[in-house]
């Protein structure tokens, strides 16, 4: 009886166990890193490799940041696009962290574009 | 990915909290298996090994999740950020915090001395160890019953080698010889099995993981990983030589085995915390190519 207790126990971990993913990757992004723009971007669009949810993205111009609204509490998903305000010629950073939906790991990076004058 | 102290902080929380959790699953396995073996100074001592395992193993469980939020954040601001802490706690990792705690709180059954709390606290100790199988690399498997299985195979049986260390230690300093050589005889008997069972699920996960030898050696995961197996292989050769030298001497009454054997458990058991820690490491900062 205990035996079986037991082993009801550890399956059921196995079992609930089974709808986890893993850790959720920058696929691609628009702009793309390094890129030079000629002209400024009004959106910008994260890809990741799974459903994630994105926790932090601060787009830094000069040292200084860009204030991008971001909505923490949108669904999980791959894709997410952004409005960004009107931004002047300058090198950019961004810098993005994210949460698999899944498991909960941690993910950042950060890529880089230009606007020419 | 770039790595920050916070990174770095989140991960020895989380070695800890393998350490912990394991280390206090295995002292109960160690209690029901050699429990008959033990006398009232030693199983004393061991209950309170377990208390205080289990109150860090829930303690940096949830410092974990704080660290991961300002991690993300990358302030201290973050850690108490409610937003960062629902996401966390809303994906897998919060799941298998709470499993966790659900085990931690069974295990507890174990600071009785009422026999009848052995059957809870064992089912604790099982739930505890396999939390960890509840996130990971081996869901990314499709599909993933087989690797969530020898996963919780491969917790468990860490769980039984590395939680055992420490109670061995106790018993080899404070028992008399007979005592410490029938504990280490008795033991050593079923680790074989255990260690063969551990390795044939690590090994069988990593090939399911990792798919080729040319993938292993050029990932960073798979390089971090090499740094485990190093560390195991270490492992194997202590664990061996305490059961073909010193548990023999033990029982022939070598007065030298008694101060040989501590220091060696010792060394199994820094040998452990690397482990931990390696996986701690490889699990956050890399996966699977």
């Amino acid at each position: 009886m205990l035996k079986n207790s037991l082993l009801a126990f550890a399956l059921c971990g196995i079992v609930a166990a089974g709808t986890c993913m893993a850790h959720a990757k920058l696929q691609s992004s628009s702009p793309a890193n390094n890129a030079h723009l000629t002209e400024a971007p009004k959106t910008l669009t994260l890809q990741f490799s799974e459903a994630a949810q994105l926790a932090v993205l601060k787009l830094v111009r000069d040292g200084k940041e860009v204030p991008v609204p971001l909505d923490k509490s949108a669904k999980a998903g791959q894709s997410f696009t952004l409005t960004l305000p009107a931004l002047s010629p300058g090198n950019y950073t961004v810098q993005w962290s994210a949460v698999a939906a899944d498991d909960g790991h941690v993910t950042k990076g950060s890529f880089v574009f230009s606007i020419g004058a | 990915m770039e790595i920050s102290g916070w990174d770095v902080a989140a991960v020895f929380a989380k070695a800890v909290t393998y350490a912990a959790t394991l280390g206090a699953a295995g002292a109960v396995f160690f209690a029901v298996y050699c429990g008959v073996l033990l006398r009232d100074p030693q199983r004393g001592l061991i209950r309170r090994l377990i208390g205080i395992l289990v109150a860090i193993a829930a303690a940096t469980s949830i410092l974990r999740i704080l660290l991961l939020a300002g991690s993300m954040s990358g302030e201290m601001a973050g850690m108490f950020d409610s937003s960062f802490a629902s996401m966390i706690l809303g994906a897998g990792e919060g799941r298998a915090s709470g499993v966790r705690i659900v085990g931690l709180a069974l295990i507890l059954f174990a600071l009785s001395k009422n026999p009848v709390y052995r059957g809870p606290a064992t089912a604790g100790a099982i739930v505890a160890a396999t939390s960890f199988a509840w996130v990971g690399h081996i869901h990314g498997l499709v599909p993933n019953t087989a690797p969530s299985l020898l996963l919780c195979l491969h917790l468990l049986c860490g769980a039984f080698w590395l939680g055992a260390l420490p109670p061995l230690l106790i018993i080899a300093a404070g028992a008399n010889q007979p005592q410490i050589a029938a504990a280490a005889a008795r033991f050593g008997k079923l680790a074989l099995r255990v260690v063969a069972v551990l390795l044939a699920a690590g090994l069988s996960l990593l090939l399911m993981l990792i798919g080729s030898a040319a993938q292993f050696w050029s990932s960073d995961y798979g390089r971090m990983m090499a740094i485990k197996l190093l560390a195991i292989a270490a492992l194997l050769g202590l664990a061996a030589w305490n059961k073909l030298v010193l548990t023999p001497r033990l029982l022939r009454g070598d007065p030298r085995a008694v101060g040989l054997f501590r220091r060696s458990v010792l060394a199994e058991m820094s040998v452990g915390a690397l482990i931990l820690l390696t996986t701690a490491a490889f699990t956050t900062f890399t996966g699977p190519p």
